[in-house]
């Protein structure tokens, strides 16, 4: 190591304009990335933060008009459940926009509400979010190629590479030291915005964060040593440029735009339409049929409220009308099942293909540590079952005993939180990019060992 | 004129003589196919899946049995969004808008089940199809095959041999244009061509005016973008002294116009105009209810009115003796109002949206790409427009059943209500297949160049712009490096 050579390369760097700017660029759009993602996250805390006030008034102007018939005001009002976005949602939107973070449901069957979506521009979801995760994802690596692509070609059509090799023994040593530096000034960058972001965002300094800053690392690893094995064919600095841009197109566009549309073909999901046709039969066409076979199957599914008396001689009642509205879910359960059974098997695809695409891989993994995956969402889902399922058991007797709501604990339904993000498949971008790295790192060496002196 | 063709010529010999250039069109030309064939096949599948439950949907509206009509109103009835026959050219919103909306009485429900909401991200890097071909992989071919037309021939030193010619510049920039345009167009029209009969066969040759007027339109607009993607290389190469710091440039340019700047802009959209969440648009209803009267309020003021002035038009003292069912007035009463209240909410929500997007129809003066992209997606019908048009046109298909089951009720249901024991009453299943089945109806293409004046300005500015350049700049050329 020699210090001053190192301080010499750095100086020729920098006064390469293209340097400056790339690093600009990064800056920039990182920052900008940074502002975006927060701020599409603040909007939904604020959304968040007003819906516990307005459950609160709508219910107590429900029990205004309602009051007196709990199962009337049990059908009109709604419970709401919020998916309270993680700190690092901001960093990685992830599905965010698409998928709704507030979920208000009301007694009747839950299979005809938790798939209801937020107001939303479909043009912005086509363009999507500028976090600072897509910066990471697609721009870091274009300044990547743009900061070496040219690295040795640029000294071999200047002809400073043939001075050079009569003037230095280990050509090897040579490159990697302007290699380096480049190195060096990237992960710099990423440092400063990953530091911004700690802060800026208010992310907790702990194990995740070393861990996302483990997996971006990794990621732009790959694409440097995917420009060094592109550098150490050995050809012109137009057709590196060529080589290494088609390289992010086939990787981060087309790669990923086949497998998309290859996915929808292979696993289409008619199990959601289903589900939509079986929830809204089944609870409908108990209107038609006699009563004592819709509380059998109810009584079948809830033993346990067969001791209250049912009043088969009136017409209708609030006990026959929900346990209609419970069919309406029984009915809909195998497709709801099947449903997240295909959306399972998509999950294994994708992850299966990310295997060969880092963008991708990083992407996923990324959204997974913020909690903006789809996993997440339908967790998230479950726990609204879950949640309504809760409120189902507490109200039930309730209305099957018409007993006043006075002892109505309403504390107990407040807007419910969701938290919750998955880590399970760091390991899998670990050793899925680790390997790529490894292998055009000795690709790129073995080349150079072999031939740099014919450079 | 016979220079400008030489050079076209020597351009496109030259660039199909290099290996690399056959094997780029090539893998691009496979790409386009697949691309077509994919899109064709989802179009297939995803149009029989939404067409069977559909059919489904009618099927079970007809059978239902005798009833009472306001439990018809709330069976409700369940609309697929259709998709226009040419989506399968370019997806535009298509899978980032829902699929199907329940149509009930009293409530207005989301379009919901798009095929984003089941994707784990992926979705966000693109998805294939011939447009995303020819927006995004067609003009880089042509930035890779432009690149270095100018400034190889400054570097190599021909450059001032063609000049001492008699080739003017303006002959030679066309020439060179002309030549990458043919290029890009060699590949360009066997898929056209290819695009043409996939989609008559898929429409089993009943090819309907308008689609084809659609389609005519889509070529026209690609071929003006190509013009102005292969002028753009052409000059680039010209103003830079080497070919890499134009290739340099070119790929910059390609990445900011494609990747972030529609980004950017629609960002920028969102934070100017932000629209209000599902919650703040129901409570702004709601509060407009309240105000212009909420039928579930026993003690609203309007309701009262409406009850004093039908007892006094029918000079009675209860409602109980009139000669309609009450219950079914006020609910159409009640649909008038909160439908109404409804769709203007609606509309200002649409037109925040449009606030949002007018950022990228502006920037699309900007940036080529996005007017490219803005123009095929209304031209495939697979836009924003074409989305909140379902969206119209399945509410007025709820407000049309609700209203005719509210007729249904006031007509022909006893306004004597049965006692708590006895039968409830209802009326004649025949009376279901009197509401029509929904049926979506596209706009037609006039609409579409209305709607999207300013996407077309953009793109003829752009191909005028490019064109003036071309003629223009002589003067700032060297003819060495």
């Amino acid at each position: 190591m020699n210090p001053t050579i190192y301080r010499l390369e750095f100086k020729l760097f920098f006064r390469n304009k293209a340097a400056l700017s790339g690093i600009l660029i990064l800056l920039i759009s990182g920052f900008a990335g940074l502002y975006f993602g927060k701020k599409f996250i603040r909007q939904q805390d604020l959304v968040i933060e007003k819906a516990g006030r307005m459950q609160q008034e709508q219910t107590s102007t429900n029990i205004k008009h309602f009051g007196k018939d709990p199962g009337l005001l049990l059908y009109h009002n709604k419970f709401s459940m919020v998916n309270v976005p993680d700190r690092w949602a901001a960093f990685a939107n992830g599905q965010r926009d698409i998928n709704p973070y507030l979920l208000p449901v009301t007694m009747l069957a839950v299979e005809g509400q938790i798939y209801d979506t937020d107001l939303s521009n479909p043009s912005t979801l086509l363009l999507g979010n500028m976090d600072l995760a897509f910066v990471f994802i697609f721009l870091f690596p274009l300044v990547i190629i743009a900061f070496t692509y040219s690295l040795l070609s640029s000294d071999q059509e200047s002809g400073v590479w043939a001075v050079l090799k009569s003037q230095s023994g280990n050509l090897l040593r040579l490159i990697w030291r302007k290699f380096s530096i480049r190195v060096f000034s990237i992960f710099a960058v990423a440092l400063v915005l990953m530091i911004s972001a700690l802060f800026y965002l208010q992310l907790p300094a702990d194990l995740r964060f070393l861990v996302v800053l483990l997996l971006l690392s990794l990621y732009l690893l790959f694409w440097f040593s995917l420009s060094f094995w592109v550098i150490s064919l050995g050809r012109s600095s137009n057709y590196n440029a060529v080589l290494l841009i088609s390289f992010w197109v086939v990787l981060n566009i087309i790669a990923p735009a086949m497998l998309n549309v290859w996915l929808t073909q292979q696993y289409p999901v008619p199990e959601a339409l289903e589900t939509l046709v079986k929830q809204r039969e089944g609870y409908h066409e108990k209107w038609d049929i006699d009563k004592s076979k819709t509380m059998d199957k109810f009584y079948q599914h809830y033993p346990q409220f067969k001791q209250y008396p049912f009043p088969a001689e009136l017409s209708f009642s609030w006990y026959w009308y929900y346990a209609m509205q419970q069919m309406g879910d029984d009915e809909a359960l195998p497709g709801a099942m099947s449903m997240s059974e295909k959306l399972i098997k998509r999950h294994h695809f994708t992850n299966l293909s990310s295997l060969f695409l880092p963008g991708i891989q990083t992407q996923l993994r990324l959204n997974e540590l913020a909690g903006s995956d789809l996993e997440n969402h339908l967790n998230f889902q479950k726990a609204v079952k879950a949640y309504h399922e809760k409120i189902r058991l507490y109200f039930y007797p309730l209305i099957f005993q018409n007993k006043t709501i006075a002892k109505v604990q309403w504390d107990k339904f407040k807007v419910a939180p969701y938290t919750g993000h998955t880590t399970g498949n760091v390991w899998q971008h670990l050793l899925s990019v680790g390997i790529l790295v490894l292998l055009f790192t000795t690709l790129a060496i073995y080349n150079f060992r072999k031939r740099i002196s014919l450079f | 004129m016979k220079t400008i063709f030489i050079i076209a010529g020597r351009t496109w010999k030259t660039a199909f003589s290099n290996p690399a250039t056959l094997a780029l069109t090539l893998i691009l030309g496979l790409a386009l196919c697949l691309a077509t064939f994919i899109g064709w096949q989802n179009f297939k599948s995803q149009n029989a899946q939404r067409l069977k439950y559909k059919e489904l949907v009618r099927e079970k509206w007809l059978e239902k049995p005798d009833k009472h009509p306001h439990r018809m109103a709330h069976y409700g009835y369940l609309a697929f969004r259709d998709k226009h026959e040419l989506s399968f050219f370019d997806f535009g919103i298509e899978s980032f808008a829902g699929v199907s909306i329940f149509l009930e009485a009293h409530k207005q429900n989301t379009v919901n089940f798009s095929e984003a909401g089941f994707s784990n991200g992926m979705l966000r890097f693109g998805e294939m199809s011939v447009a995303m071909v020819l927006q995004l992989l067609v003009p880089l071919l042509i930035f890779f095959l432009g690149y270095s037309s100018i400034s190889a021939e400054r570097e190599s030193g021909t450059l001032k041999i063609i000049l001492c010619q008699g080739v003017s510049w303006r002959q030679l920039l066309f020439g060179k244009t002309l030549g990458i345009i043919t290029l890009s167009f060699s590949l360009f029209i066997p898929i056209i061509l290819l695009t043409v009969l996939l989609w008559a066969m898929l429409s089993e040759w009943q090819v309907s005016a308008d689609s084809s007027l659609r389609l005519a339109f889509l070529v026209l607009s690609y071929t003006i973008y190509f013009i102005i993607c292969a002028g753009i290389a052409v000059l680039i190469s010209a103003f830079h002294r080497s070919s890499k710091a134009a290739l340099t440039t070119l790929l910059i340019l390609w990445v900011f116009f494609a990747i972030v700047m529609p980004r950017i802009t629609q960002a920028l959209g969102v934070i100017l105009y932000p629209a209000p969440s599902k919650m703040e648009f129901a409570a702004a209803i709601g509060s407009d209810l309240h105000e212009q009267g909420d039928s579930h309020d026993p003690d609203d003021p309007h309701y009262a009115q409406l009850k004093a002035a039908v007892l006094k038009q029918y000079q009675v003292d209860d409602v109980k003796k009139l000669p309609f069912n009450y219950g079914g007035y006020v609910m159409a009463e009640g649909e008038k109002i909160s439908a109404g209240i409804y769709n203007q909410h609606q509309q200002e929500l649409n037109k925040n949206f449009e606030q949002q997007n007018s950022f990228s129809v502006a920037a699309s003066y900007l940036n080529p790409f996005l007017a490219i992209k803005n123009l095929s997606m209304a031209l495939t019908a697979a836009d924003f427009k074409t989305y909140i048009d379902f969206q119209a046109q399945a509410e007025a298909y709820r407000y049309g059943l609700a209203q005719r089951m509210n007729k249904l009720q006031i007509e022909k249901i006893s306004n004597i209500a049965p006692g708590e024991k006895e039968k409830p009453l209802s009326i004649s299943r025949s009376n279901w297949a009197e509401q029509p089945d929904f049926q979506y109806k596209f706009k037609p293409v006039s609409n579409v160049i209305s709607n999207h004046l300013w996407s077309i300005l953009s793109l003829f500015c752009w191909l005028f712009a490019v064109l003036i350049v071309l003629g223009f700049s002589s003067r700032r050329l060297k003819a060495l490096s």
